[in-house]
């Protein structure tokens, strides 16, 4: 494809800028200014929970929400006050939104019919889609006769076609069943790898955002928590929200009270554990946090009882409930794994050991 | 379940069922099949006080040749089509339009307008007839079909409008959202996404608005008169002169004018597709 000599430039340089975003519907803010930059090819994923105002971003960036303070910048345009259409975004909507009454190749080529694309690059552009996604034998076909993985597929393929700068994918696999969903992500890993343009990709389902993301950016409540690849905000969060939400299954928290520099009591597990002085003096009230993975059970101790223990294969998970009632998930692997009713001790290396403070909920570190 | 089928109710409770059914069925048909049956009986049995007997003779081809070959019926049916398709065309075509003004977008006033155009079905009509009537005179408009199927359109566009609106409101709103996001403009939308999935919607409302005006006598007697503009609602009465009245030939004409509406119905049916969104989303 040949583009015109500005437009290769701005291709190359079509990262995306958000500087101070802000979204308010009336009275009520729902997004409070995002900064943030994504680097062009990166495949940034938003993640939390629901409500956190991911899909509201992303629709932002796509302009099908107002910005209302604040400038979004695609490459080295500002396009905070332009319509949706030139921005230069693909979206792939989790509904897949497509048009039920053309069949898939009229679906794809629709945007480009409707903007006096010829009709033979148009033939061409989505031939060339199909042969990526593997829908050649389906392009006469309506959307009511494909399956539910074949219909995200086309919702993909109508963004392709058109070439844009950036794709937004909003939660497109959360109508799926299980199976198509992780081969969907793997399909759309690849394909990121094949165009490599710059993409966007909302989802509450954090095994999403950690197997796709070079970049995650964890919101709540309208407010970026952390921003970082996988593995940073994993191995070091900064505070307990991304703590909890990253990982799976979710990080233990227990309550936890400074004993003076470097030691940290936890009641629960009624002992006391050391931690760098540099991390606590004085005396105050601390969450330890404790991966489930860092855990190791034996059978020598009554620290808590096992209540529940999931068996995936592989690995399975302890669910335990300590003297004083607290819950915490150990994941097991190996011949010998515990049953429920089993009274178990609870080891680990201090070290492994994540402090937050307790009111602020911040990393101490 | 809910209701019980028949065939599960006792043996006396079927028994009735199945003879009263007829039964009810009988009355109800009695004044079409009257209309029926009078439309073959010859002049001569109203004459004789003939009523409710049989037929002293079978006079079909006679009758219905003097409605459509010795009567001004071709002529008031002609008019009724002349008046009933541009008013289904102008209000279904203002009120996609409309509806999808206000199932589409937000803005201020939406739902006042929205509600301006349902409480226009509120209004009793026949508080209307005085001020139309000398509305449609003063505008040259009285007696001709065009006055006629400007007031039909203005009155019903505000029911169709509802119905359009709330059917719009149930397509899928992220159809609209990826064809803007693909730069297709609103009036493209409007024509290519929207327009097609209405078919169904557009084709119901067609025959119903269809049937309405049609069959409407009240505007055709308040704004008409006389061969030239009246449809066949109102003409059928011409069959009756000053010192007597022609039954059997005002039954035939009957029935000729009931049949287009069933017509219709049956034309339109195969447009009337449920789940025409199916496979949009999910």
């Amino acid at each position: 494809m040949a583009f015109p000599r500005n437009a290769e430039k701005d291709r190359i340089m079509t990262g995306l800028i958000l500087n101070g975003a802000i979204k308010r519907y009336g009275e009520v803010q729902v997004i409070h200014g995002i900064d943030l930059t994504i680097d062009h090819g990166e495949f940034c994923v938003f993640v939390g929970p629901s409500g956190c105002g991911k899909s509201t971003l992303l629709r932002m960036i796509a302009g099908l929400e107002e910005t209302s303070d604040g400038t979004i910048h695609i490459g080295a345009r500002d396009v905070t006050q332009l319509d949706p259409a030139e921005r230069g975004v693909s979206m792939v909507f989790q509904t897949y939104a497509l048009y039920p009454h053309m069949t898939v190749a009229e679906n794809m080529g629709f945007g480009l019919k409707m903007n006096g694309v010829p009709r033979a690059e148009i033939k061409q552009k989505v031939s060339e889609a199909a042969r990526i996604l593997k829908l050649d034998e389906y392009l006469s076909r309506k959307p009511k006769a494909l399956s539910g993985g074949q219909r995200q597929r086309v919702a993909i393929g109508r963004a392709i076609v058109r070439g844009p700068e950036v794709f937004l994918f909003d939660e497109p696999l959360s109508n799926l069943d299980a199976e198509l969903r992780v081969e969907m992500r793997v399909e759309i890993a690849r394909l990121h790898q094949e165009i490599g343009a710059t993409m966007i990709y909302v989802t509450h389902d954090q095994v999403e955002a950690m197997t796709l993301a070079d970049k995650i950016v964890v919101l709540r409540a309208g407010r970026i928590e952390q921003v970082g690849a996988p593995l940073d905000l994993y191995r070091d969060p900064d505070n307990k929200f991304v703590a909890g939400f990253i990982g799976s299954p979710s990080m233990n928290f227990l309550d936890g009270q400074i004993e003076g520099e470097g030691k940290v009591a936890v009641p629960a597990l009624s002992r006391s554990i050391s931690v760098p002085a540099s991390l606590c003096s004085g005396t105050g009230a601390v969450t330890v946090g404790l991966r489930p993975e860092h855990l190791e059970l034996d059978q020598s101790g009554s620290d808590a009882v096992v209540e529940l223990t999931e068996a995936l294969g592989g690995v399975s998970y302890a669910h335990l409930v300590c003297a004083g009632g607290e819950k915490m998930i150990v994941e097991e692997r190996g011949d010998h794994r515990t049953r429920v009713g089993d009274r178990v001790a609870v080891r680990f290396d201090p070290a492994r050991a994540m402090l937050f403070d307790a009111k602020t909920e911040a990393r101490l570190r | 379940m809910f209701p019980r089928p028949i065939e599960k109710s006792t043996p006396a409770a079927r028994v009735a069922y199945k003879t009263l059914l007829p039964v009810a069925l009988l009355f109800w048909l009695l004044p079409l099949l009257a209309v029926a049956v009078f439309s073959v009986k010859p002049d001569a049995d109203f004459t004789s006080g003939n009523y409710w007997g049989w037929p002293s003779s079978f006079e079909a081809l006679n009758n219905y040749g003097k409605v459509f070959f010795a009567s001004d019926m071709p002529r008031y049916l002609l008019n009724s089509v002349l008046i009933t398709v541009p008013t289904v065309i102008g209000a279904v075509a203002l009120s996609t339009m409309t509806g999808f003004a206000l199932g589409i977008y937000k803005f201020r006033g939406n739902l006042l307008i929205f509600f301006m155009f349902i409480a226009g079905n509120f209004v009793p009509f026949q508080i209307l007839m005085v001020p139309v009537r000398d509305l449609t005179l003063e505008m040259g408009l009285y007696n001709t079909k065009t006055g006629l199927v400007l007031f039909h359109i203005a009155f019903q566009t505000g029911f169709c409008t509802l119905f359009m609106r709330n059917f719009i409101r149930a397509l899928p709103f992220e159809l609209i959202e990826a064809a803007r996001v693909e730069g297709v403009s609103e009036i493209r939308i409007f024509r290519y996404v929207v327009l097609p999935l209405m078919r169904p919607a557009i084709a119901a409302l067609s025959v119903l608005i269809f049937t309405f005006i049609w069959n409407d006598y009240f505007w055709a007697v308040v704004l008409t008169q006389g061969a030239e503009s009246q449809p066949v609602t109102a003409g059928i009465t011409s069959f009756n002169a000053q010192y007597r009245a022609a039954y059997h030939l005002m039954s035939a004409g009957s029935i000729v004018a009931a049949l287009p509406p069933v017509l219709m119905f049956f034309l339109m049916q195969r447009h009337f597709i449920a789940g025409l969104t199916l496979g949009a989303v999910k």
